[in-house]
């Protein structure tokens, strides 16, 4: 009896943590969203949901359903995220997959590697960007050299020689792929890490082949680490808004969070800033009822 | 009800409350059956005559409160009230520290020393990142700032409307006459300087790298046009990441091409829209950037050309120029007439613990000598002294020739426009075209 309350008790800085700083604070945005301005173009929240106007809620879907700037941004964030999520996983993966099965007794070396990125700070790795793709940077010269760029100029995702920083959607989706690759291969790794080799060679003593017991075997067991994986950087891409302003600040690479720092932070409607972040965080909490879905039922197929 | 309310909205909520809406408001039906539905301002209804009277008056554009905003042709002394009056004369000078709010960047650290050191007095100084933030701040009281710097006349109404300013005494500060550009030691929209005295000025005009354009911006019968013709530049080319500078200058383009006077204050949402879709243009024609970098980024060659705030080139010259790249391939252009204009005032905490060493503050950056240094040495953003002219500086070698346009001229500052504060209806038409530019 004691003990049970005694870790109920070791729970509530956690629970007081999360209903301060998010619950409420997003309790926050709702009344703000649904409440009105004053005539300093100051946001007045309306704290009862009685009182609640869904003057500026109904606008903001109406400039959806017109197709007009913020469903243009809606789908290019979704498009960018998609990519750079596709080719984090594609990168991912096979590190993942290296560091988990191959690496040995190299594992914790390699592990302190993958951690390594998170001990500089995001913008400073960005920032470090800017000047490798500069012109005349270092990035572009090697880039150069080793017939990249000529593939990219090829293909289309890179308009001229050396322009990496002129405003690319390119150097953006990179940049979110550098940025965010590592919070997808942490999960990666400890799912992958954690399935029971004996599976594996029961496969092949089953007569599959390499390929077919990782198919069959790894790639299923490793979907809920996949998922986390995915979702731990498609939220924080959902939201961004200083990587396409760093690597690029073109109209063609802004998306929905540039919008929502315009419009909280610059602009005087700070009502239709709420709004959009409520959206989008409906939009993401849709996304993460998923992935407890998905996870749950993978959970319960590996107990099966 | 903590909050003023829309008038249509009330009705609507006091129906829900006195009739049956009491049931229905438990469940989430009757939540969306009681909600308003209005984006029209709290409190937006005008001040002014009414009725017969109204008729017999232009209307003058009104502001929070039904307080009148300022514009060249409706300047505004605002009143010093019983309960918010000015230090009196000759109070001895508090020993500080003195607490000043300011952007980053925004005073020279030697010039503050040298006051540190006149006076006795540290100096602690907080920043903010727009005029918005520092007005939500100032507003929330949680820091009562003895020096505020940098805000403009666009900012005043809401800075009178929610009582942050004190009245400011000026037997403190011989060197507003002494120094100061006449028209602005009596501005329009603080008649008589009874709030603010004069910073800076700057206005915005376009940079480029003389290097790489093969244009001659400045010769053009309309330099704004450089922009719209900018395609072997792509990728190269910016404008200001600011609603109102931005928009303003498809604006001054149209203008100048058809010698009228625009009115960079409009509050018209068809030219505001149009000057919206004449920036989209250059999402074609050069994959426009929109960045307020551009003091590194045409130092550095990641632009070549960009929409440019006066001050920017010159801080750029001074400090962001690479090694062996030499200042004098940075050229600025600026409007004689018609564009934007802009003051940075300083002013004075209504909460300030040191009200007689803010004043002294003030008249230490109205000193010609010290205004001097921190133009040339750190800011590059011109103060409006008498003594300060652009032939001055060449002469001295403190700025390359090509830069002598982003010394703004006391005529030029006249001859242009500031941006002022709009209606909400009014800055909600220029959000939305922004908005629009912005999302490509």
């Amino acid at each position: 009896m004691g003990s049970r309350w005694t870790w109920r008790f070791l729970a509530l800085p956690g629970v007081l943590w999360l209903g301060v700083f998010f619950l409420v604070s997003f309790y926050a945005v709702l009344c703000v969203a649904f409440g009105n301005q004053d005539s300093l173009s100051q946001p007045v929240p309306f704290w009862n949901p009685l009182d609640w106007n869904v003057g500026y809620v109904l606008e903001v879907l109406r400039n959806f359903w017109h197709g007009d700037q913020f469903l243009t941004v809606s789908l290019r964030t979704v498009e960018f995220v998609a990519i750079a999520m596709a080719l984090s996983l594609l990168i991912g993966y096979p590190v993942a997959y290296f560091a988990a099965r191959h690496s040995g007794r190299w594992k914790g070396l390699v592990l302190v590697l993958l951690i390594i990125p998170f001990w500089i700070n995001y913008l400073m790795r960005m920032l470090a960007w800017i000047n490798l793709l500069s012109p005349d940077g270092w990035g572009t010269r090697v880039l150069h050299n080793i017939g990249i760029e000529q593939l990219f100029l090829w293909t289309g995702l890179l308009s001229a020689r050396g322009g990496w920083l002129d405003g690319q959607p390119s150097a953006v989706i990179i940049a979110f792929v550098y940025g965010y690759v590592p919070f997808l291969i942490l999960p990666l790794f400890v799912a992958l890490d954690r399935i029971d080799q004996r599976h594996i060679e029961a496969a092949r003593d089953l007569g599959a082949s390499r390929a077919s017991a990782f198919l069959r075997v790894t790639l299923p067991l490793s979907v809920p680490g996949i998922l986390a994986g995915c979702v731990l950087v498609a939220l924080p891409m959902f939201g961004d808004y200083y990587t396409p302003d760093l690597v690029s600040a073109s109209t063609k690479t802004n998306l929905i969070g540039n919008q929502i720092d315009q419009f909280t932070r610059q602009g005087s409607e700070k009502v239709v800033g709420a709004v959009l972040t409520m959206l989008l965080a409906i939009v993401l909490l849709a996304l993460m009822f998923y992935y407890l879905r998905a996870t749950r039922r993978a959970g319960e197929e590996a107990a099966a | 009800m903590g909050h003023p309310k829309d008038r249509s909205g009330l009705t609507r909520r006091q129906l829900l409350r006195r009739g049956a809406g009491a049931a229905l408001a438990v469940g989430g039906a009757g939540v969306l059956a009681g909600c308003e539905n209005t984006t029209e301002p709290i409190g937006a209804s005008a001040a002014g005559p009414g009725g017969e009277a109204g008729k017999l008056v232009v209307a003058k554009p009104v502001g929070p409160g039904g307080l009148p905003l300022p514009r060249p042709d409706n300047a505004v002394t605002w009143a010093i009230t019983p309960e918010n009056q000015p230090i009196a004369d000759g109070r001895s000078i508090e020993r500080g520290p003195l607490s000043v709010y300011n952007y980053a960047d925004y005073l020279d650290p030697a010039t503050l020393k040298k006051f540190q050191k006149e006076f006795g007095a540290t100096v602690k100084i907080a920043t903010y990142n727009s005029a918005d933030e520092a007005i939500a701040k100032l507003a929330a009281g949680a820091v009562a700032f003895d020096v505020i710097v940098g805000l403009t006349g666009s900012n005043i109404v809401n800075l009178i409307a929610q009582k942050l300013l004190q009245p400011l005494n000026h037997s403190y500060l011989a060197n507003l006459p002494k120094n100061i550009w006449p028209e602005l030691q009596d501005p329009f929209y603080d008649r008589g300087s009874r709030y603010t005295v004069p910073y800076v000025v700057w206005m915005d005009g376009i940079g480029w790298r003389n290097d790489k354009l093969r244009e001659d911006v400045a010769g053009m019968d309309v330099p704004w046009d450089i922009f719209w013709h900018s395609q072997p530049y792509r990728g190269k080319v910016g404008v200001l990441d600011d609603k109102r500078d931005a928009l303003s200058m498809p604006l001054q383009r149209d203008a100048m091409r058809t010698g009228t006077r625009p009115d960079l204050n409009t509050e018209d949402s068809a030219l505001i829209a149009k000057a919206g879709d004449d920036l989209s243009q250059l999402n074609g024609i050069c994959n426009v950037k929109v960045t307020i970098t551009d003091y590194q980024t045409l130092p550095e060659g990641k632009t070549v050309l960009h929409h440019a705030w006066s001050g920017d080139l010159l801080s750029g010259a001074i400090y962001y120029m690479p090694s062996g790249v030499k200042p004098d391939v940075l050229s600025f252009w600026g409007p004689d007439q018609n564009g934007v204009v802009q003051n940075d005032f300083l002013c004075i905490g209504k909460a300030a613990k040191n009200p007689v060493l803010a004043h002294k503050f003030l008249d230490f950056m109205l000193n010609e000598a010290n205004a001097y240094a921190n133009f040339v040495n750190y800011v590059g953003y011109t103060p409006p002294q008498n003594a300060i002219d652009a032939e001055a500086l060449i002469r001295r070698g403190l700025i390359p020739k090509t830069l002598a346009g982003a010394v703004v001229r006391p005529d030029q500052f006249a001859a242009n426009q500031e941006l002022l504060q709009l209606t909400v209806e009014g800055e909600r038409h220029w959000d939305q075209a922004w908005s629009k530019f912005k999302a490509g």
